[in-house]
């Protein structure tokens, strides 16, 4: 086919809609397993109805089990069936939508199956004009990473097919290793057949409008800015916390627990967001320098004194939204003796010119009164008390409120003067909510985050350093307390807010918890 | 989200004393604050002032109902301006009411203001002198222009002077005039101070993205510079025939700005059919038809484009909404290659919809204005209908 004389489609230009992406394909490894059925294929699915992926769109699934193209086909249009809840007349849909599937069986380590792969992918680029642009998905367990990467490169499907015209991407989900070693072996497997550009680590918790509108509240306002520092800021809280409790994910969390799950990834990814500097572009590189930088200053908790700045909980037996519920050690697939921590409290300190002695709480838990994210930074009190007497009581410290679950907004708490002829001072809430004032439904995570690989955005994917730097950081406490087995670890009702060591862990400095 | 938030008027709207809105606002205020304490006050957001022209007590109506859905996306003071120049006695009646959206148990209402000015008679001279101070200082005054041809008398100019955003629908604009002209006209007389955006337009922004998409593969770019024949079909005897038509006519001036046609001219080849125009590109003569169709079951929301490519590959792009208004079926057939069709979803959006889209937007549209440039000239030339 000729070549084209135009570089841009001119008919894509300046069409004011989220833009769809480049003509590609995407591979799922794996494609056999829970993830594509319950997560990948609707995710696909939707936003293949809904316009947002490009003419031609395919999907290539890779497993060991035998099945063929239609096989497949079959199963992900029953998967969109069940997991969306499809209304009636989606069959046109489904079918459109099962056109672009087709399926490779083959075994992870046989080179034939890549060479089979190969030569599908080249196919795709001619018939349904793809264009060389390739996603591949890894949706195996970690272990199946090296040996999947190494086949890729060695068949050249790691490199752009049409280099400077193509890509070549690659998305791996977390757990990004079970330690720091783990991490840096995983990462050294993969970054030898890709380049750290071409890598997009999944985390999903953090939806992309939460991560955006921190940092359009922090840098498209000159108001914040200013104040957004140890001079004014008397300690930062972030609390992410849950009702639910581990479910049928009781063999994965014996083996991951909180800090793993939560604490490592997503509570320091939203202290990194807080606490950055400005980045000089709103472009992946350039913010995800600066929360790599806010990691590298974190100082670690002195391991002697550990208590004073980590708490570990697990829930005991309680009520949850009125009901019963059991302890963690009664849950499915979880030893009645375990010692892995269900909740976890810290306090860290950031070593910088910005943050020098600003506390930073942290803390996060399964079976907690109610599932909320929230960082509350409290700014200083008043130097000097203008106001005495009784109504003058209600002076409180400034809150800066930033709601990210379940209602993502924005509150300040402010003190205000009731009307009246006495001094009666009480503190009042402004409040913001997104999705209250402009009430568009926000996109699910899995499909926000596809669109956003496909299209090239690496915003809300971490970065190697991030990850590495995360675990030097918690890496040191979890080996403590596996040392310290069970010692040090607390119980707490299920259904309340954790264990009273961490209202201690707080309140040892003069502060309290900010209500949830 | 949009089962959780409920937009409930507060109230009847109440007669307002004209001289004094602004005190009448903040009363309505008061009125919706939840605690008498003053402990918690009700929180009011507000993004811009959307100024709506209306010329019909039954386009004030459908207005209001509209308000409630815009201003849950985006809160605004809306002032809807009922005009009755030939009315009398003269004189202005208004009233004031808010939209307030209730959220989930325990959250705070978010309320947006409303405010309806009916001016008769002479007193729609005065009108600016009412409507100008009522606008929100220091945010964005949209005009939403609800009706027919845009031609703004001059009692409107100097609400025009402050409007930093036009909203016209030409999809009421009457065919077969020279409103699409004119608007090209005014659109091009005020840019870089007025942004003028079309809810037609916007209707047609799906569309152009799904035929855009087939061309994001280099390899298909060729036809495109290749084509050499342009069909569009409406649905005969459809209520919605004006919308459509109009649609046609930008669908046609955008494909001949964007890929640099040059308008020949038009021509009636039949009594019943919209005109066929003419365009020279690249690569010779780009023929634009516009066809009627009798769709069986219809029910006004059949709408079909089709692209054809000459030379010595000639390939067929095409794009259709059946009866049912929901699913779009598009289809490349490429000679050598196996056809390569979808089904997506394409409803007929609804007027609060896009209106809320272009609200949001806010920003200059470059191709409405090229797009609008070349339809300006298609319709004046001499064979045209």
């Amino acid at each position: 086919m000729a070549e084209a004389t135009t570089l841009v489609n001119p008919l894509g230009e300046g069409i004011r809609i989220h833009r769809t992406p480049e003509p590609c394909v995407m591979v799922i490894f794996g494609a056999s397993g829970d993830l594509t059925e319950r997560k990948l294929g609707p995710a696909l699915f939707y936003l293949s109805r809904e316009r947002l992926l490009p003419a031609g769109f395919s999907v290539i699934g890779c497993a060991r089990t035998p099945a063929t193209n239609e096989d497949f086909r079959g199963k992900m249009g029953r998967a969109v069936k069940k997991y969306l809840n499809l209304s009636e007349g989606s069959d046109a849909f489904v079918e459109s939508f099962g056109n672009g599937l087709f399926y490779i069986s083959g075994d992870f380590g046989d080179p034939a199956a890549y060479g089979q792969l190969k030569s599908l992918l080249d196919r795709l680029d001619q018939e349904r004009g793809t264009s060389g642009n390739r996603l591949f998905y890894l949706a195996t367990p970690p272990s199946f990473f090296p040996v999947i990467v190494k086949h890729l490169g060695a068949v050249g499907l790691a490199e752009p097919k049409f280099p400077g015209k193509s890509w070549t991407r690659i998305i791996i989900e977390k757990p990004f290793g079970r330690s720091l070693a783990s991490a840096l072996e995983l990462n050294r497997s993969v970054t030898e057949v890709f380049r750290e550009e071409q890598i997009y680590r999944i985390d999903h918790y953090l939806g992309k409008e939460t991560v955006q509108n921190l940092l359009v509240f922090r840098y498209a306002n000159g108001i914040f800015e200013p104040f957004w520092n140890r001079r004014y800021i008397d300690h930062v809280q972030i609390s992410v916390t849950e009702d639910l409790g581990v479910e049928n994910r009781g063999s994965y969390y014996e083996e991951a627990g909180l800090v793993r799950d939560m604490i490592q990834n997503h509570v320091l990814q939203l202290l990194s967001l807080v606490a950055m500097e400005p980045p000089s572009t709103f472009e992946a590189t350039s913010v995800r320098d600066e929360k790599a930088k806010v990691l590298r200053a974190m100082r670690p908790a002195p391991l002697d004194r550990i208590d004073e700045f980590c708490v570990r909980g697990q829930y005991a037996e309680g009520w949850v939204g009125g009901g019963k519920v059991p302890a963690y050690r009664a849950e499915p697939k979880v030893s009645p003796v375990s010692n892995t921590e269900t909740f976890a409290a810290f306090k860290f300190y950031i070593d910088n010119w910005r943050w020098a002695d600003v506390p930073f709480y942290l803390r996060s838990g399964k079976r907690l009164a109610k599932r909320v994210s929230e960082i509350s930074i409290q700014f200083r009190r008043v130097p000097h008390l203008l106001f005495r007497g009784a109504g003058t009581d209600g002076i409180e410290p400034n809150v800066l409120a930033l709601h990210i679950q379940p209602n993502e907004g924005i509150s300040l708490k402010f003190c205000a003067k009731l009307p009246g002829s006495t001094m009666q001072i009480r503190p009042v809430l402004m409040e913001f909510r997104y999705g209250e004032s402009f009430g568009a439904p926000p996109p699910t995570a899995y499909e926000t985050l596809l669109l956003d690989c496909m299209l090239g955005d690496a915003t809300l994917f971490n970065r190697s350093d991030a990850v590495d730097l995360s675990w030097e950081l918690m890496e040191p406490i979890l080996d403590h307390w596996r040392e310290q087995r069970g010692e040090g670890l607390t119980f707490y009702p299920a259904g309340t807010w954790g264990p009273a060591e961490a209202d201690a862990l707080i309140e040892r400095d003069g502060r309290s918890w900010h209500g949830l | 989200m949009a089962g959780s938030i409920t937009p409930v008027p507060l109230g009847e709207p109440r007669p307002a004393n004209v001289a004094e809105l602004e005190a009448e606002l903040s009363a309505l205020w008061r009125s919706a604050a939840d605690d008498s304490t003053g402990k918690t006050a009700v929180t009011r957001a507000c993004t811009l002032t959307l100024l709506i022209y209306v010329e019909s007590d039954e386009a004030a109506y459908e207005v209001n109902n509209l308000v409630a859905e815009v201003t849950r996306q985006n809160p605004c003071r809306t002032i809807i301006m009922r005009l009755e120049p030939e009315a009398s006695p003269s004189g202005f009646e208004a009233w004031v009411s808010a939209h307030c959206h209730l959220p989930l148990a325990g959250e705070k209402q978010v309320c947006s203001e409303q405010i309806t000015i009916r001016a008769r008679g002479e007193a729609v001279q005065g009108l600016a002198s009412l409507v100008l101070p009522l606008t929100v200082s220091g945010l964005p005054i949209f005009l939403w222009w609800r009706a027919g041809s845009f031609s703004p008398p001059s009692y409107l100019d100097q609400i025009l002077r402050v409007t930093q955003h036009v909203i016209v629908d030409t999809a009421r604009f009457q065919p077969g005039g020279m409103h699409l002209k004119e608007l090209a006209e005014w659109s091009r007389k005020v840019a870089g101070k007025v942004q003028v955006t079309d809810l037609n337009w916007a209707r047609l922004t799906p569309w152009r993205d799904l035929i855009a998409q087939y061309f994001d593969s280099p390899e298909r770019r060729p036809f495109l510079e290749r084509l050499s024949a342009v069909r569009i079909e409406y649905e005969q005897e459809s209520e919605r025939l004006v919308t459509q038509r109009a649609q046609g006519l930008l669908l046609t001036g955008w494909l001949a700005s964007r890929l640099g046609w040059e308008f020949v001219m038009s021509e009636r080849r039949d009594a019943a059919q919209p005109r066929t125009f003419y365009f020279k590109s690249a690569s010779g003569v780009v023929k634009v038809d516009r066809v009627l169709k009798k769709v069986a079951g219809g029910c006004g929301v059949c709408f079909a484009i089709e692209l054809s490519s000459g030379g010595s590959s000639p390939a067929r792009f095409s794009f259709s909404r059946g009866a049912d208004g929901k699913v779009v079926e598009t289809l490349a057939e490429i000679p050598g290659l196996p056809s390569l069709g979808r089904s997506v979803r394409l409803e007929v959006l609804e007027e609060a919809e896009i209106l809320n889209e272009e609200l949001k937007l806010g920003v200059r549209d470059q191709r409405y204005e090229e797009a609008l440039g070349v339809v300006a000239r298609m319709i004046a030339s001499p064979a045209s209908v």
